[in-house]
């Protein structure tokens, strides 16, 4: 069986990402990495309609805004077990995107992203005035971890622990990435591929856009609430500050710098997008002024972005060095 | 029930509001009409310009319109350094790719106002405080010079478009730039020369939202959006559309406010945005 070399990547950096919690010991660096592992299931989210559609979705941040509040108001309000609610959440984003995105999905380009962001902006103020329910700015606090777990081999898993909470998001994200990989390799994910590239010629040979659009659409608003949850149960406490438009572009970040399209590029761009404020180590205003610059300075000069760029290093080298053409990727 | 008299209180205070809508939408409907590109920093520049009359108005101690006067100029230049430097490497790319550099530049030019200027709330004072009363209805001075501010910069841009060379030059560049390249016209220079008068129309809404409102972060995002709402409203590229969406919006934002609920006001604006992509996705005055 021949394997790319991106695939050997992408195998090294999930043992990498299972290993953790035995390789960094600060539990600020695991808390940190568990962040990241839920900005790759935003990503991979988002990849799904901007990457893999060509549409661009300013309305992440509200889906796992969604996911997040209806997780803890299933357990606050109506005594759902958190497991239970953890599951039944992630669903209440992808209804939202049904009802908002059956009218929006008829606009196209500037036009949809633009409504996306209105959309994102109108959840932030929804959960920011919504007092009663919501909490309004003052959030919901003393949200429970998920119950432990009598697991075969392992016994007794408690969530209260970082590093077992770390791997249940390592799996959601593992699982996520897996998917992922499923849609971007199956029928449904050429004719999203399609659309992108021509919608009227799909449209003409027979595809209903819309459809498939619409379905691409709630994936990765599913996606979304699913990394809400986690995050939710994860901190304890939420308010509207992390689901405010902000935070969608952020995720808009992570695809584009990682590699718009691509199944590993949103990961990568996940990780850069949470550690790279780490190293900056500067204040907001100027954290925010140089993700700016980053994203222009990568438009410009990477359009495709890293992980396409580096799969062409390589095989340019492999090349030149007169390797085995099974070295490089394929190209898709 | 409100009383009519509340109601076209409201619709009045709705045009006033309305009016700097319009200016900010007719820069955005301007450069995405001849240009197409979705101008998403719009907003944080016509914010600069509001921050700059500010502070020019308190070092220099001068008043609004002589401040805004002198912040035009570097609004304008700023435009121009914007079109040169992001959007104009982009221009050939996906469109996809200019609209990703306007959220970029749109996170640079928010926070470099916010480290230039502070995050605090600021308001432009002026002298123009004097309340007409025309029978149960209030105006403030102010106001009424923010609607005639606004009927006087719609009357320059249209002259300016349509009875001069430059104008002519930005007109042939909208209907097709390639005949309009082959007939000499240097699309560069309109390209900036587009960016440089929407951005100036920006620094004059930026000016009258601080005298009006305050200036204070996270405006300029809100009126961005608020702009292409109303581009969406009016059909993208269409001045007309431009003026009749920004008048709808600010009045519906006013009556919601005023009769509903003033927290909700933007998710109404909003909803009217979205029924109007339902029903007519090319715009109220939009073509198929």
């Amino acid at each position: 069986m021949k394997v790319s070399g991106l695939q050997c990547f992408t195998l090294a950096a999930f043992m990498l990402l299972g290993a953790l919690p035995y390789l960094v010991f600060t539990p600020y660096t695991i808390q940190l990495a568990t962040i990241a592992l839920m900005w790759v299931l935003m990503a991979q989210g988002l990849n799904v309609i901007q990457g893999e559609t060509g549409y661009v979705s300013i309305a992440q941040a509200g889906f796992m805004g969604v996911g997040a509040y209806a997780s803890v108001l299933l357990v606050q309000r109506h005594g759902f077990p958190v497991w239970g609610a953890m599951l039944m959440a992630p669903l209440a984003a992808s209804m939202l995107a049904a009802i908002i995105g059956f009218p929006s999905l008829r606009v196209k380009g500037h036009y949809f992203a633009i409504v996306t962001l209105a959309y994102n902006l109108v959840i932030f103020i929804t959960l920011s005035n919504a007092v009663s329910i919501t909490g309004g700015e003052g959030g919901l606090s003393a949200i429970p971890r998920p119950e432990s777990l009598e697991l075969p081999y392992l016994g007794t898993v408690s969530f209260h622990n970082r590093i077992n909470y770390y791997y249940l998001t390592f799996l959601t994200a593992a699982l996520g990435y897996l998917g992922a990989w499923l849609i971007s390799r199956s029928a449904f994910g050429r004719v999203l591929r399609a659309i992108r590239q021509n919608e009227p010629l799909a449209e003409a040979i027979g595809v209903n856009c819309r459809r498939y659009k619409l379905t691409a659409f709630v994936i990765s608003a599913t996606y979304a609430g699913v990394a809400g949850v986690l995050y939710a149960h994860m901190i304890g406490f939420i308010n509207p500050t992390p689901f405010a438009p902000d935070a969608s572009l952020n995720a808009i970040l992570a695809v584009i710098v990682g590699g718009s399209g691509t199944v590993a590029g949103p990961a990568v761009g996940a990780f850069m997008a949470t550690f790279l404020p780490e190293f900056l180590r500067v204040d907001e205003s100027t954290r925010f002024i140089a993700y700016g610059l980053i994203l222009i300075v990568a438009t410009i000069y990477l359009p495709r972005g890293l992980v396409p760029a580096i799969a062409e290093g390589i095989a340019a080298l492999s090349v030149r060095f007169r390797l085995s053409g099974s070295l490089t990727s394929r190209p898709n | 029930m409100p009383s009519a008299a509340e109601i076209l209180q409201q619709i009045v205070n709705g045009t006033v509001i309305g009016s700097v809508y319009v200016l900010i939408a007719l820069g955005l409907t301007v450069i995405f009409g001849i240009l197409g590109v979705a101008h998403f920093a719009h907003g944080s520049v016509a914010m600069f310009g509001g921050y700059l009359t500010f502070w020019i108005s308190q070092k220099y101690g001068l008043s609004l319109y002589p401040a805004m006067i002198l912040a035009i100029p570097f609004g304008a230049a700023l435009g121009v350094i914007l079109e040169l430097f992001a959007y104009r490497p982009v221009r050939n790319a996906a469109p996809i790719n200019a609209f990703i550099v306007a959220l970029g530049l749109t996170m640079v030019v928010d926070r470099l106002n916010m480290l230039l200027f502070g995050p605090d709330q600021l308001v432009i004072r002026t002298p123009y405080n004097g309340v007409y009363e025309i029978g149960s209805i209030a105006v403030s001075e102010l106001r009424i010079q923010v609607v005639v501010v606004t009927v006087v910069m719609l009357c320059l841009i249209g002259y300016l478009i349509s009875h001069t060379s430059a104008g002519r030059a930005v007109r042939a560049v909208a209907q097709n730039p390639y005949a309009a390249t082959l007939m000499g016209i240097d699309v560069n220079w309109i390209s900036l020369l587009i960016f440089a008068v929407s951005s100036a129309l920006g620094v004059v809404a930026g000016a009258l939202i601080g005298a009006l409102l305050a200036l204070a972060p996270g405006v300029g995002e809100n009126l961005v959006i608020k702009g292409f709402a109303i581009l969406i409203l009016g059909g993208l590229g269409s001045i007309p559309g431009a003026i009749i969406g920004g008048l709808t919006l600010g009045i519906s934002e006013a009556l919601a406010a005023g009769l509903l609920s003033s927290a909700y006001k933007d998710v109404i604006a909003f909803m009217i945005m979205i029924i109007v992509i339902l029903l007519r996705p090319q715009g109220l005055l939009g073509r198929k």
